[in-house]
């Protein structure tokens, strides 16, 4: 009997293998997109749903650390990942990562998301710090390419001087760039001359671009920031969970310069009104000083006036009592001064208003 | 401190305490003037600062793209 070509016998386990080997050499990391059925996570670990489309579904699995955006059943994803057979000869996909794909599947995840961090109290105002009034050292986190990055520095030097920039350059799109941003936050808080404020900033893009924004990791490290945070992206419509878990929400990167710095022309305007206010206010304070010394004056000149009219009140008032103890008044009145001893037989003077007259004392009697 | 070393944001607050000076209690001619000569100096240094000074930029080093 001719022996037929050798044909290799594998094992179970080795064809599995083999199987495995040859769909990591066509396919690396293959990227899917479908619809998320039968989703449900496991021992709070393990992450399973099936990808499915109108002409078939394929079993997913992943862990609950690599799922950074929340998924429900009916959401269109676009899976990351490796394929690969199972022991039980099973075909699934290993998910590395996994994003929303169309605006109904991001608006749903972000509002599924916002939902599960506000009941955390991850938006919550007592939360926020503010911002230091005037910082000296600040870190950016941006692409430098950016022209979202290019308006913030221009308004920054623009508005203030003598700030101490640190630049962290990082994508700002894709799947990279949450895990570059959480880098560079952890990258600044963990300095030892920290920065005053933390500014993330990227200019206007679609919705999947500013998706990264709402990168679950990446918000709770922005919420866990020991450096306060300004949140500077998009346009003045867009909201992500980035500016809402921030200390400062600014609308656009422009945005965030005004509100980290103030307008050194207006602070220049302001301290000339300052100061050229005090001359006048000088001015004014020595008038209301004269005003008070001349009310002093008059004051104590109507004082020295009163005193002088009643001491000639109170003379007159002498001169009149003086008047009434006058002799000559009491002869006037008919009344007489008699002079000399009163025993009788004495001779005595007797003086009225017009004469004096000289008499004998002829009788003495006591009263 | 002198008056070189001291910050925009430092001599604005010393602007405004001297301001002050003027509404308050502590208020006396004889000092006025010389308060006033000290505004309009700081005033001036302000303007001066502000004017002049630049931001310094500086492109961290380290790269985020992987962990280091």
């Amino acid at each position: 009997m001719e022996k037929s070509q050798i044909q290799p016998v594998f094992s179970v386990s080795d064809f599995i293998a083999v199987v495995n080997q040859t769909f990591e050499y066509a396919y690396p990391t293959v990227e899917v997109e479908g619809e998320v059925a039968s989703f449900k996570v496991n021992q709070g670990k393990f992450v399973f749903f099936d990808i499915k489309d109108h002409g078939g579904s394929i079993g997913c699995f992943m862990t609950v650390w690599q799922m950074r955006v929340p998924i429900e059943d009916g959401m269109k994803i676009i899976v990351s990942a490796t394929p690969k057979l199972t022991q039980w000869g099973k075909f699934s996909l290993t998910v590395k990562s996994l994003r929303p794909s169309g605006e109904g599947a991001l608006k749903k995840s972000f509002e599924l998301l916002k939902t599960k961090l506000e009941a955390e109290g991850l938006f919550a105002l007592e939360r926020k710090r503010q911002l230091p009034q005037i910082p000296q050292h600040i870190a950016i986190i941006s692409s430098t390419q950016a022209a979202g990055y290019a308006d913030f520095i221009k308004i920054l030097n623009d508005h203030w001087g003598g700030i101490k920039i640190d630049v962290a350059h990082v994508q700002v799109q894709g799947t990279d760039a949450p895990d570059q941003m959480i880098r560079a936050i952890n990258y600044f808080n963990q300095q030892e001359s920290l920065p005053e404020v933390i500014v993330i900033i990227r200019g206007g893009g679609s919705a999947d671009d500013l998706s990264t924004f709402n990168d679950e990791p990446l918000v709770r490290v922005i919420a866990s920031s020991r450096i306060p945070t300004l949140v500077g992206v998009g346009h003045e419509t867009d909201e992500s969970l980035a500016d809402l878990v921030a200390d400062v929400r600014a609308a656009t990167p422009s945005n965030a310069a005004q509100i980290l710095v103030p307008d050194k022309v207006e602070k220049i305007r302001a301290i000339r009104i300052q100061v050229s206010s005090l001359l006048p206010r000088m001015l004014q304070i020595i008038d209301q000083q004269k005003q008070v010394i001349n009310s002093n004056l008059s004051d104590a000149l109507e004082t020295v006036e009163r005193c002088i009219d009643e001491q000639i009140r109170r003379i007159s008032s002498f001169k009149n009592v003086l008047a009434q103890l006058d002799p000559n008044t009491v002869l006037a009145r008919g009344y007489a001064l008699i002079r000399g001893v009163s025993k009788v037989g004495a001779t005595i003077e007797i003086e009225t208003n017009k004469v004096i007259m000289g008499a004998e004392v002829k009788n003495v009697v006591k009263k | 401190m002198s008056s070189k070393n001291k910050s925009i944001q430092e001599k604005t607050i010393e602007l405004t305490e001297l301001v002050k000076w003027f509404d308050s209690s502590d208020f006396s001619l004889e000092a006025a003037l010389d308060k006033f000569k000290q505004a309009e100096k700081l005033a001036a240094e302000i303007e001066q600062d502000l004017s002049s000074l630049k931001n310094e930029i500086q492109i961290v080093k380290q790269k985020f793209d992987s962990e280091n």
